[in-house]
């Protein structure tokens, strides 16, 4: 009951501060609407799957000829003789010749009818390609590393593996885009092992049964089975389509960041309550009439979860209605939601703990001018994290708004709950332990003495 | 047995003294007065008594159990009113008063009854619509004593529930005390100002720098003082030789000239004020003005610690 009256009066008093209000709601609908309008631009015409096919640039960073007689001499008089014998060598070398790396990636991969319905390739030297990344004319460059020719030929007819490392680059503009080439990349490396493995178990039985010559002689007949693989890859594909992971407009991106950052704001409230009710000698007040700190603690905890939740709820509202933001499946947004809310309130009462026990508000203004803005940067609530630097990228799981965001995205982008579990796990477990540290600091300050009365007018008797 | 018992109270802060020793009790149905200049310590023993500080040595009993060890025992009948408001001003009077009597345990038509019956006691029935930060200082102060009021405790605390208001409010908040403590609320009544103790307190102590320097009934303390009832006298001439003939006046201790003034003292001058205009006649002299100033509760300070009350 006491709990309850706490909460009331506490979002009374929020509710009624112009300031409070302004900041906490008026502010992030602006934001959004004026952010997503703004940079439209960079979302929708670079991400927008359904106008073209993604444009992407090939850059080649081996040498063909070279790495094809690197490949040959091995076969002739270097340690491929030894180890597989002349006559297999001399086997490999004929097929070798009609193995071409760089077509089965180019032609047979890229330019296969359902890859090219996604993709549209050039073949460009690096400078320009990333040229090319940098001014948006394409949404990812594609680089086939040093030795790929030599490295794969050995991967593809030889019991040999060497590492075959293909980089994708991305633009963060077009992340969307940029995300759907690295799954056709991966599903491309994915099969190639296969083959791989599959064919290095094939050299192993012949050996195992003596008919080492014969395995290779089959070898041909194991590397017609690429085309096959190449049709396996379409079905990955197909499958990385049928995930339907819609594109990220700038509505969305901003609604949701902004949810993300102003979220926090509740924070830096709650973290001043106890102090500004200690001041006035309400806490006090409270104290005498019977109300446990814990009691008090509650009440501001879910004064800031609530808070949390009604900005969350009306940013929703809004950019769902006034900017037609699809925040996907209502389920997984609500847990979020709560599990944003849950994680802000006790960060809240954390706050609220240090900075009262404290007895000054710098705990809290260093958090609301430092902290919150370091989060917000770090979570991409103002430009996407692809865009900063690789350190600030790495840090990102720092930010409880980056986490939050991630989240949502993922929902809007057609994910489903599991994706986002581990979101959710990490802000129940802030939110809990936050809470819990929180009543440590209080109960720390011991009895009664931190409820002193009239500090001021005492401490100078 | 007294319904409150402070024995041999310490408190220190770091190294400051706040509160050096004292003990005293107050009995059921008084009104006692803590009277001493700012940063004498009283605000501390209130904080103790009220169990918000512990102190760093003694006990404190009500009604013979150590509030120390069991404070729930004394929150309940107590009241407290701090000397700042310590109110919510963006909330109504009325929301107020039901916050503070949710806290107190109060709720539905208990508490309704209540608020009514306080509001009047405090004679704001017609303003708790309004925001109390809409409120006038005095206001503003009778809500902060109504609000300690909701849960009827038997003892009342109250922390200079006057400073800085308006003589009207003022007098109306004196009145309110007094009217409390007629239908048997016990008062602590802590001030600086004291004509307000000496109005309402039938038993005060006088505390300087943490301890009580003097206590007892408003006449036991002023007894403390003698022969310092003073007559100032503003004459239109002044001839040194009145001031031997004054001095012979029987109940006359002591007769000066301060400035151009005369200052006749003794234990009851004021009672030979006829002869004293009778010889200042003779001395064919004509009085402007004459000001008689009676021991009080400000003398008795001013005697037991060389200072004012107000320094």
């Amino acid at each position: 009951m006491k709990v309850i009256s706490i909460i009331k009066k506490d979002l009374k008093t929020i509710l009624s501060d112009k300031k409070a209000l302004a900041i906490i709601i008026v502010m992030p609908l602006l934001l959004m609407t004026i952010l997503s309008s703004a940079l439209r631009g960079a979302f929708a015409t670079g991400d927008d799957l359904n106008i073209a096919r993604i444009n992407i640039a090939v850059v080649k960073q081996y040498d063909k000829d070279g790495d094809s007689r690197r490949f040959d001499k091995a076969l002739r008089d270097g340690f491929l003789v030894k180890g597989i014998g002349e006559e297999a060598a001399a086997e490999l070398r004929v097929t070798g010749e009609d193995v071409d790396p760089e077509r089965i990636f180019l032609e047979d991969f890229l330019g296969s009818e359902d890859v090219a319905k996604i993709i549209a390739y050039r073949v460009e030297k690096e400078e320009t390609a990333v040229e090319w990344l940098t001014s948006g004319e394409v949404s990812a460059v594609v680089l086939l590393p040093e030795n790929f020719i030599y490295d794969m030929k050995i991967n593809l007819l030889t019991p040999f593996r060497n590492k075959t490392d293909i980089r994708v680059l991305t633009h963060p503009d077009r992340s969307v885009s940029g995300q759907i080439v690295r799954s056709i990349v991966e599903a491309y490396s994915d099969s190639m092992t296969s083959i791989i493995i599959g064919k290095n178990v094939l050299i192993e039985a012949a050996v195992r049964h003596n008919l080492t010559e014969d395995g290779f002689k089959g070898m041909k007949e194991a590397l017609d089975d690429i085309t096959e693989a190449m049709e396996e890859i379409r079905v990955k594909i197909d499958a990385v389509e049928a995930e339907g992971r819609k594109p990220i407009s700038s509505s969305d991106y901003y609604a949701a960041a902004m949810a993300a950052m102003f979220i926090l704001f509740a924070t830096g409230y709650g973290g001043r309550m106890l102090l500004e009710e200690k001041e006035n000698i309400t806490y006090q007040r409270m104290i005498i009439a019977g109300t446990s700190k814990l009691g008090i603690l509650a009440g501001k905890f879910a004064t800031v979860f609530l808070i949390a939740l009604l900005q969350i709820s009306i940013m929703i509202t809004f950019s769902r209605f006034v900017l037609k933001v699809q925040w996907g499946s209502a389920y997984p947004v609500v847990l979020i939601s709560l599990c944003a809310a849950f994680a802000i309130a006790g960060i809240g009462s954390m706050l609220a703990a240090a900075t009262c026990r404290a007895g000054n508000y710098k705990m809290a203004d260093i958090f609301e001018t430092i902290v919150l803005q370091a989060m917000a940067v770090l979570g991409g609530s103002f430009f996407p994290i692809d865009i900063l630097p690789s350190i600030m990228q790495r840090m990102s799981f720092l930010s409880i708004s980056g986490v939050v965001l991630k989240a949502y995205l993922k929902i809007m982008m057609g994910y489903g709950v599991q994706e986002i579990m581990s979101n959710i796990a990490a802000l129940a477990a802030i939110g809990f332990l936050t809470a819990v540290l929180s009543v440590l600091i209080l109960r720390e300050n011991g009895g009664m003495k931190d409820a002193q009365y009239n500090k001021a007018k005492t401490a100078g008797a | 047995m007294a319904l409150l018992k402070v024995v041999n109270l310490h408190k220190r802060f770091g190294g400051t003294k706040a509160v050096d020793g004292i003990s005293f009790e107050v009995d059921s149905g008084e009104v006692f007065g803590l009277l001493g200049p700012n940063g004498a310590g009283k605000s501390t023993t209130i904080s103790i008594i009220s169990t918000l500080i512990l102190p760093t040595d003694g006990e404190v009993y009500y009604k013979g159990v150590n509030i120390l060890k069991e404070p729930n025992s004394v929150r309940r009948n107590l009241g407290v009113v701090p000397q700042d408001i310590a109110l919510y001003p963006t909330l109504t009077g009325y929301e107020n008063l039901r916050f503070w009597g949710n806290m107190y345990g109060l709720k539905g038509a208990e508490l309704k009854k209540r608020i009514n019956e306080v509001s009047e006691i405090i004679g704001l029935n017609g303003r708790l619509k309004d925001r109390v930060d809409k409120y006038s200082g005095g206001m503003k102060r009778r809500l902060n004593i109504g609000a300690a009021l909701l849960h009827k405790p038997e003892l009342l605390i109250m922390d200079e529930p006057t400073a800085g208001i308006d003589p009207q409010s003022r007098n109306h908040i004196l009145d309110t005390v007094l009217d409390l403590n007629r239908q048997g609320v016990t008062i602590i009544y802590t001030s600086h100002y004291m004509e307000e103790v000496e109005y309402l307190c039938s038993r005060i102590c006088i505390m300087d720098q943490g301890r009580i320097i003097a206590s007892g009934t408003q006449e036991e303390l002023v007894g403390l003082v003698k022969g310092e009832t003073r007559i100032n006298l503003k004459l239109d001439r002044i001839d040194r030789d009145i001031l031997q003939s004054l001095e012979a006046i029987n109940g006359v201790a002591g007769a000066e000239l301060v400035q151009d003034e005369i200052a006749v003292s003794g234990e009851n001058v004021d009672m030979i004020l006829a002869d004293i205009i009778g010889i200042i006649a003779e001395h064919g002299m004509r009085i402007s003005s004459i000001d008689v100033s009676k021991p009080n509760l400000e003398s008795v300070f001013l005697h037991l610690t060389g200072k004012a009350l107000r320094d």
